[in-house]
């Protein structure tokens, strides 16, 4: 039954650009871009670190792919590992002086690397384009938006398989064995700080990557826009709402949250901000644990 | 040569001396009894051997190796494993699972393999609500959730943290048969504890800390009949 539900999400996905029009495969690639952030920023809250940095590294690879296009005639598709990448290493380095810390000390760091990135990234303009930015010439796959939505398709399925691998093998044992107490994980043999930064690195890498497709998708990139704390804000709520640690809470919460704001967007053009608002905060209120989790809980109870 | 060896062991939390020059051994297969008054240090030497505080001076020596400075993931590796005083069950595990993450990483056992070690551990402890969560066990339950979290790693050595507070005598008496079992499997036993009819029962030898210093050491006939320790228990005045 799970595994036929499986199949047939997947099979809507993949045949979705020919049944669908533009409109719909634009908003669905978003949202797929997003759910990636979602769960990116879950599995490292998994390990119990409420890490800011997410829209930090998304920038960061957004930046990588296109100046590597621009200026280092790197393929477009091979662009978005430069964008990884790039994350990746990045995070491993400040990884290994941040992840010292903790709770909202770890979170408060992390927010302020978001800014010093988009302090840097407004600063060298000789490489970054300065505060205007950068305009990409090449558009990935010539702009073809079914593509595209492939490529996100195929990246997506790789960050939820990815997510399952936390939730199915031993790391699921060591982070949420870190999260719910240290001294309990040191004591089991856990060693910590490898987790902690194998987890930071891998999530920044997704990160990074996600940065990448988007700026592909959209062709340009602009401090103040890339940087843009929508790609905190919004996988957070996803994920809230979805229900966090865990894989299909923030598929979940970037489905509703997703196509409910997309629908708002329509109804009403200026105010759908504060339903969009009140939606979150109705969600983390009366369902603590998101719409999955709380499903969830309730088969556990009986 | 003994399992452990403790050689001036000091720590300091600022001005507070919490353990002072502790220099003593644990010979292998040995119970030993670790006693003395609240604050007296005890849980902070457990702490120390484990590796999750560091020491501020001195050296612990483990199977002739100096791991003064071995993080603690690697101490339990090597076979030094605790129990925590006040029960820390991972709450968002079952049981099974609590147990099962000492022999996934301790041990570097497959999932497979340290699921079948951790159904083994239950059996040996008679613990049979290895599937529920930690918030719908018994105290007693808990504490050999916490024995069996402590003893799946395989350990030489084992540091009991009062494991028998909170307990009713039948309870205890299964607990001490648990520790004379663990003992008669080869492994070498440190007990904290206040209950003294059980160091009694239990102990080959018992150490009495107070104020982070040894004050006696010997048998428990005979250190209980010590003046030192009776008036570290009772007061100046003993």
């Amino acid at each position: 039954m799970k595994t036929l539900s499986i199949i047939a999400v997947l099979a809507l996905a993949i045949i979705l650009p020919f049944i669908a029009d533009i409109y719909l495969i634009h908003v669905v690639s978003t949202i797929m871009i997003f759910m990636c952030l979602a769960l990116s920023w879950d599995m490292m809250l998994r390990t119990g670190q409420l890490s800011f940095g997410t829209a930090g590294f998304f920038g960061l690879g957004a930046y990588a792919a296109i100046i590597a296009v621009d200026d280092f005639n790197v393929n477009p598709v091979m662009s978005i590992f430069v964008g990884a990448v790039f994350a990746a290493l990045t995070s491993f380095g400040l990884g290994i002086a941040v992840l010292k810390l903790r709770e909202m000390y770890f979170a408060i760091t992390t927010l302020a690397l978001t800014s010093v990135f988009t302090v840097l990234a407004r600063n060298l303009s000789d490489l970054t384009g300065g505060a205007a930015g950068k305009i990409l010439f090449n558009a990935i796959f010539d702009g073809d938006p079914k593509k595209t939505y492939w490529l996100i398709l195929s990246f997506t399925i790789v960050v939820i398989v990815l997510s399952e691998i936390f939730e199915r093998t031993r790391v699921k044992y060591a982070i949420s064995s870190i999260r719910n107490d240290e001294l309990v994980a040191k004591s089991s043999g856990i060693n910590i700080f490898k987790y902690l930064l194998i987890v930071f690195v891998i999530t920044s890498a997704i990160q990074g990557a996600a940065g990448a497709i988007y700026a592909q998708q959209y062709a340009f990139v602009e401090p103040d826009s890339t940087f843009s704390a929508n790609f905190l804000l919004l996988p957070i709520a996803m994920a809230l709402v979805g229900g966090i640690y865990s894989t299909i809470g923030p598929i979940v919460g970037a489905l509703v949250l997703g196509f409910t704001s997309e629908y708002l967007k329509l109804l009403m053009p200026y105010g759908h901000l504060i339903i969009y608002g009140i939606i979150i905060v109705l969600t983390v209120i009366f369902l603590r644990k998101g719409v999955y989790g709380t499903i969830m809980e309730k088969i556990r109870s009986k | 040569m003994a399992t452990l060896r403790l050689e001036n062991l000091t720590k300091h939390f600022g001005g507070l001396v919490a353990v002072n020059n502790v220099t003593f051994e644990v010979a292998e297969q040995e119970i030993l009894g670790i006693i003395g008054p609240n604050g007296a240090g005890k849980t902070t030497l457990t702490s120390l051997v484990a590796g999750t505080l560091q020491v501020s001076g001195g050296r612990i020596v483990f199977e002739g190796k100096d791991v003064t400075k071995s993080p603690a993931h690697l101490r339990v590796r090597m076979g030094i494993s605790r129990t925590f005083q006040t029960v820390r069950p991972l709450k968002d595990f079952t049981a099974l699972e609590n147990i099962m993450v000492g022999a996934l990483f301790a041990r570097g056992e497959s999932l497979g393999k340290a699921k079948e070690r951790a159904y083994q551990v239950c059996q040996l402890l008679e613990f049979d609500r290895a599937e529920r969560y930690p918030d719908r066990l018994t105290v007693f339950e808990l504490k050999k959730l916490e024995i069996a979290r402590a003893i799946v790693s395989d350990p030489k050595i084992l540091f009991l943290d009062e494991i028998m507070a909170g307990l009713n005598f039948e309870e205890m008496k299964q607990m001490i048969n648990i520790v004379r079992s663990l003992r008669d499997r080869g492994v070498t036993i440190c007990v904290i504890e206040h209950v003294m009819s059980v160091i009694n029962e239990l102990t080959d030898r018992v150490i009495v800390l107070d104020r982070g210093e040894i004050i006696a050491q010997g048998p428990y006939q005979e250190v209980s009949q010590n003046r030192r320790v009776i008036a570290a228990y009772l007061g100046e005045e003993g």
